[in-house]
Formats: C-alpha cells, structure tokens, sequence
C-alpha cells in the first residue's frame, strides 16, 4: 500500500536569511563536495548528523526541517570542517547561525535554556560551588574575585537576550 | 617578565582547582606575572554562540575589555576561553563595521572595544616569553621515562585562519613544549580528533563513543598517559573513562594530566600541591615514572 | 606647428529621403545654417554617404570651394569611413570632415516634440561647424615592422605558431628554456578523447618531407626543425625586451649546453661512463639519470645536454675522453643572443600545482600517492617503468588505485577556478590504465565529472562501461597503514551516504592546472597584464583573442588558461595569423591622433607616463635635473586619459584638443528655443556614443534640451571642463562612459568616475547643487536607461530652478 506523501512547504528564501545572519554569511557558497562529511567526528558516529546535508537542506529551503529535527545541535564545534573546507564555507558558524534562528523560533534544547539560566543569574554557566570555592586556600589559590554579573545582565538586555522565550521545547 | 592578565573561565574554578593550582604555581616559578582582574565573566563559548552570537561575541570583547583597561595581555588556561576571546580580538580587530555593532551592545556598560591587546594562550606564553632553552633548564625532575599522548583538543588549533596558533594539520608547539619537559610525545591515531566533549548534555550516547575511540587509540599506542589543555576535554576522558565502564564494560585505567600538571611536577612541584584528588583515574603509574 | 587657414565650412545635410523633414524643418536648418561665420555653402539632399551626394562633396573639395566638411547623414559611424575616404581620394586631408546624426540623436528620440527638435538640430549643427573649425589635419605615420617573430615557448603551441609564421615567410625565433622541445605535451603520453600518441599529434602540420599533407609524423621525424627561417633555441630564456611594435629588440640567454650540436651523434656511450645519477625529473623522479641525458623519446635537438647542477666537470671529463666525435666542450659559456623582431608570441604553457602544500592529502610524504602526470609517466612505454603501474615505495605491481579529482583546483584556500582538462585526464588515465591491466581496480572520486568537449562524453560513457568506479564525495584525508604498506582514502559517497575507506596501492591527485614558472618575470618583462588567476591576459577573449594590450605581442595555448590539444593548437594557428597581419606589410600605418606635449609646461611630474594604459608614455632627460614627458606615437591609442591626468594641462590631444571640445560645448549649449534647463551630455566615443545611439534607433523619447558631445574616452575630461559647461549654459551635465570594468581604455571610465565626484564636492563648496553633474555607465544595449536618465535628470533641473551663477559668463 502506497504511503501518502505529503508536500511540506519549503522556505524557499532560508539560505539568504542566513546568510543574512551573524556567522551565516558563507552558506551559500557550498558545493556540496562533501569534505564536511567526511571530516566530522560526530558524521563518523552516528547517522543523525551530516554537515554537508544540513546545509543542502538549508539551500533548499527545508528550514522547518532543518530547525526542528535536532541534527543541528550535534555538531561538536571541532571546526574541522572550516578547515579543510575549499570553499571556505564557514560551516561551523554557519550552524551557530541555525542555532541561533531556531532558538529565536522557540526550539530549544533544556540543556541550552540551563546554560542561559545560569548565565543571566550569575554571569557564568557553570555555577562555582560554594563548597569549591572554600577550599581554594587549601590548594594555594588566591580569593576569588568578584564575576561581572551586573555588566553581563546589561549585555544580555541591550541585545535582546533576556528577552528569548526560553519555555522548555521538546528537544528531539 | 611580563604580566598577563590570567582569565579562568568558568569550568576550571568550578571543578578543577587541580588545573589552575597547577598553571599558577608553575607558571609563577617560570617568572610569568598572573594579574587577576576583577568583573571578568564567562568567556562566551559554544553554548553561548549557539544561542546567539552577537551576545557571544560582545561577552567575549567585554572581558578583553577589561585588559585593554588595565593595559595587559590576555593568558587563558581553557582552550575553549582562548578560543573565545581570541576569536573575538581578531574578528573586532579586522572588521570595522562588526566592531561598531559590538561598542554600541558594549556601550551599555561604558566599555569600548580598541583592540590594543593580545589574547593567549599560555602555551604561546612559555614559547615566547619563557622559550624552550630556559623551560629545559628549569625542569629538574627527570621524566624521560613517561611515554605520553598529546591532545590539545580542538580549539588551540582550529580554525586556523583566525587564531593562527600552530599549522592546523601539522602542529608541533604542543609536543616540543612536552618533550621539552623531558617525555616522549608519541603519535597515535586521530590524533587531531575532537573528543566530543560538547555533546555531553545535549547526546551523551554520541559523545561517550567519540570519547571511547580517544581512549582505544592512545591505549593502542602504548602510552602512560593523556596530556590536555582543554577541561572539557580532561573531563570527557578522564570522568568520562567512568561512564566507558559502566556502559561498555571497559576499563583501560589511561591517566589523564593538563600539561601544567605535567609542568608542575617537572619542575619538582610537590603533587600534593596540585590537588591531584580531583582526578578520577588513579595517576601512580605516572608519578611512579617520575624520577 | 601647423596655421590655422580661413576655413571655407562647406555643410551638407541628409534628410534621408526626406524622413527627416517630416520632423525638423530643414528649411530653418538651412537658413541657420547658412548665417554662421565661414560657412560657404550649404547642400541638402537625400544621402551623402553614395551617388550624387558624394559626388557633390567629392566635387566642391576638388574645386578647392570648401576646406572643411560637416555633414548631417544616416549611419554616421559607417558614412564617416566612406566620405572621409573618398574626400582623401579627392585631396583634402580626410580628419577635416565632421559628420554628426540628425536622425538617431534628434529626429527619431524627439520626433513628438518637432520644434524642440529643430532647435537642437541647430545646436547640433553649430556645434560640429565651430569644431570642423578648429579641426587641424592628421598625417598617417608609418613605422619599420621587421618581418620577423620571437615565439617564446617550445611546446605544441610554440611550435604550431612558430611553423606557420615560417610558412608565411617570416623569419621566427623559437626560444625554449628547456634543453628540448616539446613542452607539457611530450610527457602526457597520450592525447584524449582519440588516446593518439601526444609527441606525434604536437608535432605542428609540417609539409616539409610529407609525402601526401594527410600524414602525420612524431615530431622528432616531422621535418619541423628543417624549415627554413625557423631558428630554434633551446636551453634559453628572454631576459630583457626594449624597443617598440615592429621593432623589438630582445635579447636572449642561452645555457650552455656542454655538448657541440653539430657534432654529438646521440650514440650514448657518455651515459654509460658518467657517475653522477641524480633523480629524472623528467620522468616523474621515479628513476634516475646521469649529468649527462638526453629524454626518450627524443624532442628536437636531437643532442646531448649537461645538467650543471649535477656535473663535476673538470674533476671527472669522464665523458670528454670517450666521445667518438669529441662533441663535449666542459668550458662552454652562457651566450647573450640579441634579436631584433617586430613581433612577439608567448606560448609559455601551464604546469600541475604542487600538491604538496595541501598537507591533508601528504602529496610528498607517502610516496605511493602522485599526480596524473607523473602517472602519465608511468603509462608510457617510454617511461621509467616500461608502462608499468607500480607502487614507487617498493616497486610492487598497483592493483587498486584511487583517483581524486580537483586537488587545489575549485579550491579557494589554493586556486579558485577548474582548470577544465584534468576530468578528461584522469578518465584518460583510468582507462589505459584499466585497458592494460583487466584487474585493475579503480575508482575516481569526484566533485563534479566535467566532459564538456566535442565527443568528451562518450569517453566518460565508456570509462562507466570499462567498470571504472566513480565516489562523488572529496575526500577529507589520505591515511597511511603501515600494516601491509596501503593507503586509505577516507571518503564520503554522498549518494549513498555512506562513509568509505577506500583502500589504496596508488592514490593518484588531479592536481589544478596553473601558470607556468617565470610567468610573472615575463609578464613585467614584456609588460603584460596577467589575469586575477595569474594567466597572461589577453586583451578581450571574444573581441580580439590572443592579443595583448601592447601591439606586436600575442598569446596562445594553455599560457591563457589550461587547454588541451585541439584548442591549443587553434589558439595556436590564430596568433600566427595576427602576428602576420600585423608585419605582413613590412610598416605599421597609423593615423597620428595621438598626445602632444607642450614641453614648455611639463612639470616632469610623472603623472602621465603611469598613468597611460599602454606604456605610450617616457620620461627623457632634458638639460639637467628636467625631464619631459614624450608620447610615442606608436604606442599612443589616442585615448587622451594623459590629457585628464596632467594637473598643468601641459599635454593635449590631436583631433580633441582643448579648443576644439570647447567650440562643441559651446555650440550645443547655444540654442535652446525652450524654457527646459539645457542638458549636456559628454559621452565617450565608445560605450558612451553608442548608447544614444541605441536610444534614438529604438525610438525612446526624451527631452530635447538633451544634447550630445562626444569624446574618445572620458578619461580625458577634466574638472575645469565641467565647470566651462555650467558656464557655457547648461544647467546639468551627465557624463556617460563605458562601465568601469569594461573601459575600452582600460581605466578612463573610473577616472572619470573620480573626477566627477570631485567636482561635485567643489559644486557644493560654490553653492551648487551637486545633483547637476552626474555619471552614467552604460552599454549598448541599455538605450532605454539612458533616456530615461535624460528624463530623470531634465526633471531634477526642473525642480531646482535656474541655476545661479554669482559671475555673469
């Protein structure tokens, strides 16, 4: 029995939105060689992640696809794509840009809206321990001094930041 | 000798004061002035630039900031951080219009980003300021029984074009600096891998087998131990050697030390200094080598 | 310097079998006409260009009646020729005639607006009388062309143009820096898609010794060295050009060769006596070969060569003793042979891109991974390995081999283009390769499989059918396992998706193709332009192939850009042919509407010697510590960008001299009948011209007070010259050249650009606005850009009013 097939409907001006973007600005160039692929440490992995098919899709205008389905948030940012690119296709930034697009449009990891928490309470990711913090004496550290968490709070309010939805999305 | 102001990131003063007990007390005897500022913040990493990179990268050029204030250097410990903030410092320096957009987001806390300083990393440090002849001469333990892998993890090197540290593919700064120090670097199989560390959270499945595959090949290659920059990289292998346990049912007991550690202990730094209790996998069989 | 005569203007007006009067009143023309100083005699008919009209000019210069021509015809740019040709044949020097168009520039683009029109026609009218004027006659120069051509470059291009020059009679220098001839083309072994014998096909079509002109001979046998005028050198470099088209002189270095050619009979016993072996680059270093060599199969000549580097001369003379014919001279120096040519061909070629920098792929490391051409070594039965594949590590038989497509080619961390031949190269390869050795396991991995030639496709067809594999994915990296001495090709087959590690006795690169060694010292030798790839350029691909940008020199075969044989060798036949045309006749006839310089103003500033496109421009000495500039009138292609340059206006242009653009300024702004703000348009005689030419023949309207002035480059306004518009009446000025990277002058249309946004800044200082003065870069085609730029800007000035000048003019 034959499946339905479904048109989804394609965003046939994705890759010059990001390449509009911070970081997204390469996309384009991509002639799908294929060198990507074969460089990255998470492609050799598992099969949930291709570089050079993420960024076809993202030519073609899958972007539904591409910002939902969670193969983006697997790249491992070895840069050793960028590398050896010979288009100079600045693959890993180019998927910080799709990072970026999909956390603007609500899909977010738990683990990213983790790291956002801490940094607009304490100006880090990792929160420091007080139980850590005591011991430092003990190994010959000096005090501590204080994280600019005030300045940090202002950085994330004059670029929007603190303003990104950060409910907690399926991550796929 | 120069002054640097140290930036440590998040990670190291969270969860490993083994790394910066280390790096201080050996880069202090070395003559490397450490200033440590106040107000730095995270450094900005992946996660950060995920999320969003104008945040990032105005996050990065603030704490350069705060060195172009106080008219020093950047030194970093983290690879991650180094890559960071010297991204950023090239990226703002070379780019007019991007600098722009960044001093108005930086404007909001009064700072301006100039780009009159440098970011390194501390490797970068030792080779120029310290250099190779006098780090021989300092060392005065003898460690040339250690046969050691060297993994700098992904961020000293890559992308090259911007942080120009080392030859991406044929880098050599990493492994002189350890022979120096007395061991045999030895060369194993994909050496220049990533070690997936940023996967954990997010796939610890995928990142647990990039992890494996690091262990295996040093293993193979006969070594007594790793030898990282990066703390994530230390965590993947060294805790992560725990989790390879649990889930594959192997031990391999491969010792995992920072290079500072490394450097403490050749330059006859005591190891009980150096909060070697933070390391899961037991570090005999290296200290045993050390003479 | 030549006086001015009385001018006797006789005007001649067209009005195209009376099309034209149906829009302007040409009985008003007339009497304008006929009221302006010095005009004789005005004539109307229907066309000037043939028939009567022409003999009414042929006849009024004859009866000496009129002394300067304007003629208002159809077809200016065609009519021009004609009628200047035949007022020379009738004796009046053919630069006194003016011919301007009444029907594309005024008729037809402002036929719903007759009035209008008539008064612009007048303007027209004027403005070509008050020139014709001024206009002074041109001599034709002629200059000595030697009948002789240096050809640079031994390889199937070389060799091809060098023969059909000798053909044609001229006396050619053929200078090859390698020991042989034969070039690339002699090392490929075979040719594709037809896989004939390279050394047989590059020999260029000789009839010397042919029985019948069908066969074809190896070019060691092919009679070529035999033919006479043809002089070859080989061991030797061009070190040094000066002089000028028709005129070069060249000098050239010869290496000395150690060997007497005239004595050495090639019998070889000196190889066997040699001890020096060094690595045979020649053949890919995959054997070795003594001091003393000569390559097999032998290219002409045909004789013994000493590699310096290698040899111990006078602490061995092993050779010298056992030679029959005591050919061997250790003390043979380097000789400077000087050449005088009137022309030049660089067919220089191309060579494969050391891979070695691309350090993921460890060209150079692993010794079982080469290029094509050194497999194309192997291949041949005159190679190192008798045809053979081998592994070069331990000479073991290579079973599987890997090709990998686009190495630092199609890459822009290397060299961003496809050098176009290497697809078909490596199909080649596979193929005999696979022919040979039926258990050969091959694969290609690719980009993109590029058979784009004359029956390239049915080569791929037949690769797919001899079972060759094809991966399309790029490989990230060649690994080495010691364990069993293979290489691993670490691969992703992106149709499959699927990652491959692809085991490998021979990895064999497809290197990208790029210039030649030396490119860039010949190049400023020669003073050549090279394109942003590094080729030589040449001066416009599909206009005019295989010239340059200075007369008398000519590119051809893969020097442009990597070719294959049949291309190379039609490059090759093309060059000839402009290199005969050019000193075919033995003199270069030119007109001299070239640069003057009033040497009294010259400032020696330098300005205009680097500034000229064609080095037409020196500096020569003067008495003590002055010097002037001196325009050659050989060089000088009349663009007049020296003109815009000088900041003393020490230079002018003969034929557009500052006076006589002034008289045709001041004439079209002088008519105007209409309250609209009068328009100046300067357009250059290229781009410019045309596409008011293409507005008004396609019938696009714009306004009238719309009017035309044509110069030959916009490079030689200059920013006073707006200035004298806004004076001369007109209320805005639109400068139209050709686009700024399409300049027929090569940069006068960007220096225009920058005089014009200067003069805006200085507009604003004197309280104008700058809005008045515009620049329009625009081609042929774009007629209907321009007229509605005319309409755009006649409505600007409209809005801003008159424009107040604080001085009366």
């Amino acid at each position: 029995m034959e499946s339905e097939k479904q048109r989804k409907p394609l965003s046939p001006f994705f890759s010059e939105e990001i390449a509009h973007r911070l970081g997204g600005e390469t996309i384009t160039l991509c002639y799908q060689c294929g060198t990507c692929a074969s460089s990255c440490p998470v492609a050799k992995t598992t099969d949930k992640f291709n570089p050079r098919d993420i960024i076809k899709l993202s030519l073609l205008g899958e972007k539904q696809q591409v910002l939902s389905d969670g193969a983006i948030w697997l790249c491992s940012s070895c840069y050793n794509c960028q590398e050896r690119c010979p288009q100079k296709v600045e693959i890993a930034d180019v998927i910080y840009a799709l990072r970026n697009t999909a956390i603007k449009e609500g899909h977010i990891p738990n683990i990213y809206a983790e790291f956002a928490a801490g940094l607009m309470a304490e100006g880090r990711i990792v929160p420091i321990s007080k139980f850590v913090e005591k011991k430092r004496p003990e190994y010959g550290l000096p005090t501590l001094k204080p994280a600019g968490s005030d300045a940090m709070k202002k950085i994330l309010s004059a670029t929007g930041f603190d303003r990104i939805k950060w409910k907690k999305e399926e991550a796929s | 000798m120069k002054s640097y102001a140290l930036f440590l990131g998040c990670t190291i003063p969270a969860r490993q004061p083994h790394y910066e007990a280390s790096a201080r007390k050996a880069l202090t005897k070395l003559g490397v002035g450490l200033v440590d500022l106040d107000n730095m913040t995270c450094c900005a990493p992946p996660p950060l630039q995920s999320i969003d990179l104008e945040t990032s990268l105005s996050i990065s050029a603030y704490n350069v900031c705060l060195a172009e204030e106080a008219n020093l250097d950047v030194v970093t410990l983290c690879t991650g951080c180094y890559e960071s903030l010297a991204m950023a410092n090239n990226t703002l320096k070379a780019n007019g219009k991007l600098r722009e957009r960044v001093n108005k987001i930086l404007s909001s806390v009064g700072k301006e980003f100039k780009g009159t300083q440098e970011v390194k990393h501390y490797l970068r440090v030792l080779v120029d300021d310290v250099g190779t002849d006098r780090l021989k001469e300092s060392v005065s333990k003898d460690l040339t029984g250690l046969k050691v892998a060297s993994f700098s993890g992904c961020h000293l090197l890559r992308p090259s074009a911007l942080l120009k540290f080392d030859d991406a593919e044929r880098p050599h700064v990493f492994d002189d600096l350890i022979e120096a120090l007395g061991p045999k670097s030895v060369p194993y199989k994909n050496k220049l891998k990533c070690c997936g560390g940023l996967l954990r959270g997010y796939a610890d499945d995928v990142a647990l087998a990039i992890a494996r595959d690091k262990i295996v090949n040093t293993t193979k290659a006969g070594v007594d131990c790793i030898i990282t920059l990066c703390p994530f990289c230390f965590l993947t292998l060294d805790l992560g050697q725990m989790l390879i346990k649990s889930t594959f049912h192997e031990e391999y007991n491969m010792s995992v030390l920072h290079y500072t550690e490394l450097l403490s202990l050749a330059l006859g730094i005591q190891p009980k200094e150096l909060a070697l209790e933070f390391h899961k996998i037991r570090l005999d069989n290296v200290l045993n080598k050390i003479k | 310097m030549w006086k001015m005569e009385e001018a006797k203007v006789g005007v001649f007006l067209s009005d195209c079998a009376k099309q034209l009067s149906e829009i302007l009143d040409f009985k008003a023309l007339t009497d304008f006409v006929k009221k302006v100083p010095n005009v004789v005699s005005v004539t109307r008919g229907s066309e000037f260009h043939r028939g009567t009209g022409l003999n009414a000019i042929i006849e009024a210069v004859k009866g000496k009646k009129i002394n300067r021509i304007v003629v208002a015809e159809t077809l200016p740019k065609l009519s021009e020729v004609i009628i200047a040709k035949a007022v020379e044949e009738a004796g009046l020097n053919p630069y006194l005639v003016e011919v301007i168009d009444l029907k594309d520039h005024c008729a037809s683009p402002h036929r719903d607006a007759p009035a209008e029109a008539t008064e612009k026609a007048k303007a027209m009218l004027l403005a070509a009388i008050e020139r014709a004027k001024l206009l002074e006659p041109i001599e034709k120069l002629e200059f000595p062309a030697s009948k002789s051509v240096l050809v640079i470059g031994g390889g199937i291009a070389g060799m091809q143009t060098a023969e059909d020059l000798a053909d044609l009679g001229f006396e050619v220098h053929l200078v090859e820096k390698a020991p042989f001839l034969g070039g690339l083309a002699a090392r490929a072994g075979r040719f594709f898609p037809t896989d004939d014998c390279a050394i047989c096909i590059e020999s260029p079509s000789s009839d010397v010794k042919a029985i019948t002109h069908t066969s074809r001979k190896c070019v060691y046998r092919s009679g070529f060295p035999e033919i006479p005028n043809l002089n070859i050198m080989t061991n030797s470099k061009v070190v040094s050009v000066e002089g000028v088209p028709g005129d070069y002189k060249v000098t050239v270095e010869k290496k000395p060769r150690y060997v007497n050619e005239s004595k050495c009979v090639g019998c070889d016993v000196c190889t066997t006596v040699c001890p020096v072996e060094v690595p045979d680059e020649y053949n890919a270093k995959l054997k070795t070969r003594k001091a003393i060599y000569m390559n097999n199969p032998p290219v002409h000549p045909p004789v013994y060569v000493i590699d310096e580097s290698a040899c111990k001369f006078q602490d061995c003379a092993k050779c010298v003793e056992v030679c029959p014919t005591k050919a061997i001279k250790l003390d043979q120096k380097p000789e400077k042979v000087k050449l005088n040519v009137g022309g030049i061909v660089v067919a220089t070629g191309f060579r494969e891109y050391d891979p070695s920098v691309i350090k993921e792929y460890h060209y150079g490391e692993y010794p079982d991974i080469i290029t094509n051409l050194e497999l194309a070594r192997m291949i041949d039965g005159f190679g190192p390995t008798a045809g053979t594949i081998v592994k070069p590590s331990d000479r073991k038989p290579a079973k599987r081999i890997v090709f990998i497509q686009c190495v630092g080619s199609r890459d822009r961390r290397w060299n961003p283009w496809c050098s176009g031949i290497c697809c078909m190269i490596s199909l080649k390869h596979a193929m005999l390769v696979k022919s040979a050795n039926p258990d050969a396991d091959i694969s290609m991995c690719y980009i993109d499989i590029r058979t784009t030639g004359r029956e390239h496709e049915y080569y791929y067809e037949k690769a797919r059918e001899m079972g060759i594999k094809f991966v399309k994915g790029r490989p990230t990296e060649i690994l080495h396992d010691p364990d069993g001495n293979v290489l691993v090709v670490d691969v992703e087959d992106q149709i499959l998706r699927k990652f491959m590690e692809l085991e490998a006795d021979l990895v064999v690169l497809a290197p990208a193709m790029v210039p030649a060694e030396g490119t860039k010292e010949l190049a400023q030798t020669l003073g050549l332009e090279l394109d942003q790839d590094g080729f030589f350029k040449e001066y416009n691909s599909k206009l005019r192939p295989t010239e340059t940008k200075m007369r008398g020199i000519y590119l051809c075969g893969g020097a442009t850009f990597p070719k294959d044989a049949p291309t190379s060798s039609l490059h090759a036949h093309s060059a000839a042919v402009k290199a005969a045309k050019f000193l075919m006749s033995g003199k270069i006839t030119k007109d001299q509407r070239t640069a003057i310089v009033n040497e009294e103003y010259c400032g020696d500033c330098e300005f205009c010697p680097v500034t000229c496109p064609f080095n037409a421009i020196s500096l020569e000495p003067e008495g003590e510590e002055h010097f002037v500039a001196k325009v050659s009138d050989l060089r000088c292609e009349g663009c007049g960008i020296c003109v815009g340059t000088c900041p003393v206006n020490a230079i002018e242009l003969r034929h557009s001299r500052p006076n006589q653009m002034a008289a045709q300024m001041n004439g079209l702004m002088s008519v105007n009948g209409t309250k609209k703000p009068l328009v100046l348009a300067i357009t250059c005689s290229e781009c410019g011209h045309t596409v008011v030419d293409s507005s008004g023949m396609a019938m696009m309207q714009y306004p009238a007070n719309v009017r035309v002035m044509k110069v030959p480059c916009t490079g030689i306004l200059q920013v006073h010259q707006f200035l004298q518009a806004f004076k001369a009446g007109a209320q805005g000025v639109m400068v139209v050249g050709c686009k700024t990277d399409g300049c027929h002058y090569e940069v006068g249309s960007q220096k225009a650009q920058k005089k014009v946004d200067l003069t805006k800044v200085l507009l604003k200082e004197y309280g104008i606005e700058p809005e008045r003065l515009e620049m329009f870069h625009m081609v042929y085609i774009e007629g209907d850009k321009f007229a509605e730029a005319a309409q755009t800007m006649t409505e600007k000035l409209e809005k801003l009013g008159q424009l107040q000048l604080s001085e009366p003019v």
